[in-house]
């Protein structure tokens, strides 16, 4: 898997007969680049650790060679040596590009990445760097506790919250809660409670370990980590209810981590545990977890209020998105709530609003970037737990190791299964064996307990905490990590249904929400969709027209689903270049109606009058010309296409338009008037909501390819152009006025799919 | 369960899918009792026993108390007024079409045994009914489940969804904001993903087959009816 690929819409070619070619020399090259790259990174390490400090205060100190401080004669330094001045930002950049050419590497060679998953790979690349830099006896650079949870953290886990399957997770609350909550807190007893028992055991050597330390441990190593299970989750396509139940308990219960962790450290300094702390810890998770709900809903809200202006500043909307999510989770961890749940609400929250408002542009850029950022935050954290795990102070102790591993997943089998008997009663589609198993076994420690071992106070026992943390770690990442898939296959668990996303399954699912609705309100029962009905309506009348722009905040759910899903396809058929090659991109649905309807091709060409065939003709020219002359100006802030590019794609474009033109003509019998007028650098043509986007990489199609009335798919894309004529034919009979006013409606609905407007265009329109 | 059926010799009451068959009390002489309002129709005694096996015995008495506090003229029966006095009905979009799936073919009035029966379809499906071999099919199994949602589309019973029958639906769950040829380019998108046999409508089993990769049991399930 490769997250970017993954993402990338299907029209863009994976490039894969590139990597074929290149195979034979792709794992030598890679292993040169590593090699290269270690021994710079070794280098820097070194380099660091042989620097004084002093040596940077001086002021543009160059390296003694060259200056002379000395000698009174003064030579310019032609070429000067001065690392200390990059060396930070230069060894991120390498640690980076480490990561990333490992992930890179794994990918050219499938043999491999279809037994193991990446995060082992990953996790042994980094032992392997950081053996080597053992071996040369240079400091490491450690996973500490700062690093992990404000900078390699947040992107994963708002990459998770911003994309969550809200219905899904909203279904399977209950569960969900009562795994992460429940079963996060009867591991940690459990597992610190049998830890402390093991070490009353006589001989064993570990007498001196206290029961609160030994909670603490519990509480460390019982959580369920978000990053392992979303790395190994991802690559097996488990169904969607399993995924959300184990990554939605992973998610929630960090709260309840923060909180017994505070809880338990608090009462090891201390020393006593009265009644009173316990009742205080109770509210205290309450107030950690609603709090930072709370705090990520404010910033949300005001992130969606801030995309509503930004209809004039398109290029800076996605840093919006981010920004607020980073600062909702650095509020939150300032006041020692949970931030990663204020994250994840504030990835919910914000999601359809900025949607609603931002371009499509900004969209494809904060899907990009979240995914982006989340695969390098991840590749890190896995190479640095290698690293670190070579680096640290480590004291093994058999009896407690092995304990602790066999203890982790004897609780965590023995919560799943009596959780899933409880909460079997209450649910409608009851968890089978199946799901319990899977559920167990996915139940995937990571870094995130690392690095709160490493967050302990320095005392002897915590090496041996870390140790075992450690050990577990690796045990659940490569035992079962590396096991899972093959169990999967197996068992034959459901997998994920692919399939694209369908207007009829939208339509249906709101129909039967609204009958479900309906009949609670028979029964007079106040159930699932009947709260879910009246948030639905409360956003409605009052949150969207506060929080999205313009006329979208009364559009219909299912217009704007349709409207998206109408975009995506004229893209795609865009970019494709020709009605001859459309058949692949459609859906197999529609494949199948192809053949069937040659018959019922008849429906959908209808007839219209002169009239309305001029009057469409007249308004495809205006909008044309009307974007030509709005794309002349240039701004830095606009992102159009530089003015060279413009003349190549001038004549490409040009030949665009003949081909447009006589698409229409199959279904115009007006003769097109054969005046061209200027050509224009992008046209972006919408009739009603429709976008038909002319992209620079549509190859342009000669004279020669004439489409035979096109498969039902064109016919119905340019049916769909053809009523809005009916519509503004209409219009003709009325006033004059009005149809200007139509027409001055075009380009405002044309400003719409223009996702960079100039600033001219915004000068000439009100919006 | 009697009085609410009155006209019967017999009232078969199933408790748990178990019948227990029991005699009404013989009526008091007309002059002392109310006259019976009419029903609706009698019970078919040879009702199927898998058919009929409705809720359980503890939802009998929550439906039925709901049952008598909608029905304000304490009749027996409920009439549209009855479902229409339900305030969030009317601002479902789909509230008409609801109250009239009720109702059985131009009828006025629905009795006990029809409200339940309609209930009856929306009850979680439970692990033993799907291994049980019945002689029918359960009412809440997911086929008939997705037949009553169909129901709701096809009014006029051609076991078709038409265009126009998509297009009232469509305009029913919009508003009145968005135009006709919009609501028509959708509605013709959603025939063409379905349509498999190129009729131009959506048929009972192209509709079971979009709805493949939703959860019907699970969303068209009421715990309440459990």
């Amino acid at each position: 898997k490769c997250a970017l690929l993954r993402c990338a819409p299907r029209s863009l070619p994976v490039p894969s007969s590139s990597s074929s070619s290149s195979e034979l020399s792709a794992p030598l090259t890679g292993m040169l680049c590593v090699l290269v790259l270690v021994c710079v990174s070794v280098a820097s390490a070194s380099r660091d650790v042989g620097n004084n400090e002093t040596r940077r205060d001086a002021a543009g100190e160059e390296s003694p060679h060259l200056t002379n401080s000395t000698s009174r004669e003064k030579v310019f330094p032609v070429l000067a040596l001065n690392y200390d001045h990059v060396r930070k930002p230069f060894e991120i950049a390498l640690w980076i590009l480490l990561a990333l050419l490992m992930k890179l590497g794994f990918h050219i060679i499938p043999r491999v990445s279809n037994v193991v998953p990446e995060s082992c790979l990953l996790i042994g690349v980094g032992l392997l760097v950081g053996g080597i830099i053992r071996a040369i006896r240079e400091e490491a650079p450690v996973l500490d506790t700062k690093l992990f949870f404000l900078y390699l953290l947040p992107p994963i886990i708002l990459d998770a919250g911003y994309f969550l399957p809200i219905r899904a997770f909203t279904e399977n609350m209950g569960t969900i809660l009562v795994f992460a909550v429940v079963g996060t807190l009867w591991n940690a007893f459990f597992i610190g409670g049998m830890i402390y028992g093991v070490c009353q055991i006589e001989g064993a050597q570990l007498a001196s370990v206290d029961l609160l330390s030994c909670m603490l441990f519990g509480t460390i190593v019982s959580a369920v980590d978000p990053v392992a299970v979303l790395a190994v989750f991802e690559e097996i396509h488990i169904n969607e209810l399993l995924y959300i139940l184990v990554f939605g308990e992973s998610l929630l219960n960090d709260a309840v981590t923060v909180v017994l962790y505070h809880l338990f450290e608090e009462f090891c300094h201390a020393g006593t545990v009265t009644v009173v702390d316990i009742l205080l810890g109770v509210v205290c998770f309450f107030v950690v977890s609603l709090g930072g709900i709370l705090v990520g809903a404010i910033y949300g809200l005001l992130g969606a209020f801030t995309s509503r202006f930004t209809s004039h500043t398109r290029v800076i909307e996605p840093l919006f998105v981010f920004l607020y999510s980073y600062m909702a989770y650095l509020s939150a961890e300032v006041f020692h709530l949970s931030g990663i749940m204020s994250l994840i609400a504030c990835g919910v929250i914000m999601r359809p609003y900025v949607e609603a408002n931002v371009s499509h542009k900004s969209y494809t850029t904060i899907k990009y970037f979240m995914k982006m950022w989340s695969s390098v935050s991840e590749t890190l954290i896995f190479i640095f737990l290698g690293v670190s795990t070579v680096a640290g102070p480590h004291a093994w102790n058999w009896t407690f190791v092995v304990f602790t591993v066999v203890l982790c997943l004897v609780s965590r089998v023995l919560g799943v299964i009596g959780l899933t008997f409880i909460i079997n009663k209450f649910r409608i589609v009851k968890l089978t064996k199946k799901d319990q198993f899977i559920m167990a076994y996915g139940g995937l420690r990571g870094a995130i307990a690392f690095s709160l071992g490493f967050l302990l106070t320095e005392n002897e026992t915590k090496s041996m905490f870390l140790t075992a943390i450690i050990t577990v770690i690796f045990f659940t990442v490569f035992v079962q990590g590396m096991t899972i898939r093959p169990l999967v296959e197996l068992l034959a668990v459901k997998r994920k249904k692919e399939g694209k996303e369908s207007i009829n399954e939208e339509i249906h699912t709101q129909f039967l929400d609204h009958l479900l609705t309906g009949i609670e309100d028979v029964c007079g029962h106040y159930g699932h969709h009947h709260w879910k009905d009246k948030l639905n309506r409360f956003n409605k009348t009052y949150v969207k027209k506060w929080l999205i722009a313009g006329d979208r905040s009364s559009e219909p759910q299912l217009i704007s689903f349709y409207n998206k899903m109408e975009m995506k396809q004229a893209m795609m058929l865009a970019e494709s270049g020709s009605a001859g090659r459309l058949p692949a991109l459609m859906s197999t649905v529609s494949m199948q109606n192809i053949q069937l309807k040659q018959s019922a091709r008849g429906r959908a060409i209808p007839s219209i009058s002169k009239s309305r065939e001029q009057e469409i003709r007249k308004i495809l020219r205006g909008n044309l010309q009307n974007t030509r002359q709005r794309l002349r100006s240039y701004s830095r802030h606009d992102l159009f296409m530089d003015p060279f590019e413009d003349n190549v794609s001038e004549v490409r474009f040009r030949k665009q338009r003949v081909e447009m033109e006589r698409r229409m003509s199959h279904y115009l019998t007006v003769p097109a008037n054969r005046q061209e007028p200027p050509a224009v650098r992008k046209v972006c043509f919408e009739p009603e909501h429709r976008v038909y986007t002319y992209d620079d990489s549509e190859s342009p199609r000669g004279p020669a390819a004439r489409p035979r009335p096109g498969p039902p798919e064109t016919v119905g894309l340019l049916k769909e152009t053809l009523p809005r004529p009916n519509q503004s034919g209409e219009c003709r009979t009325k006033a004059r006025e009005e149809q200007e006013a139509q027409e001055e409606q075009d380009p405002l609905k044309l400003s719409r799919c223009l996702s960079d407007p100039g600033p001219n265009k915004e000068d000439d329109l009100s919006r | 369960l009697a009085k609410s059926c009155p006209g019967q010799e017999t009232v078969t009451l199933y408790l748990r899918g178990v019948a227990l068959r029991g005699r009404r009390p013989r009526p008091a002489p007309p002059s002392t009792s109310p006259p019976p309002a009419s029903t609706s129709h009698p019970i078919k005694q040879e009702d199927n026993l898998t058919e009929t096996r409705l809720v359980s015995h503890s939802q009998i008495t929550r439906l039925y108390s709901r049952f008598t506090s909608l029905d304000k003229g304490e009749n027996g029966t409920l009439s549209r007024e009855d479902f229409q006095r339900i305030p969030e009905l009317a601002i479902n979009p789909l509230g008409d079409r609801i109250i009239n799936a009720f109702f059985p073919e131009g009828e006025d009035q629905v009795n006990f045994r029809g409200f339940m029966r309609i209930l009856a379809h929306f009850r979680p499906i439970e692990d033993n009914e799907k291994k049980s071999v019945a002689v029918s099919e359960p009412l809440n199994s997911r086929t008939n489940k997705l037949l009553f949602a169909f129901r709701l589309y096809d009014l006029d019973r051609d076991d078709k969804i038409s265009r126009e029958e998509l297009l009232q639906v469509l305009r029913m769950m919009v508003g009145v904001n968005i135009s006709d040829d919009q609501l028509g380019s959708i509605a013709d998108r959603t025939i063409q993903e379905a349509d498999t046999n190129g009729d131009n409508s959506i048929s009972f089993n192209e509709f079971i087959k979009v709805l493949e990769k939703v959860d019907v049991e699970q969303k068209m399930s009421i715990r309440f009816l459990h």
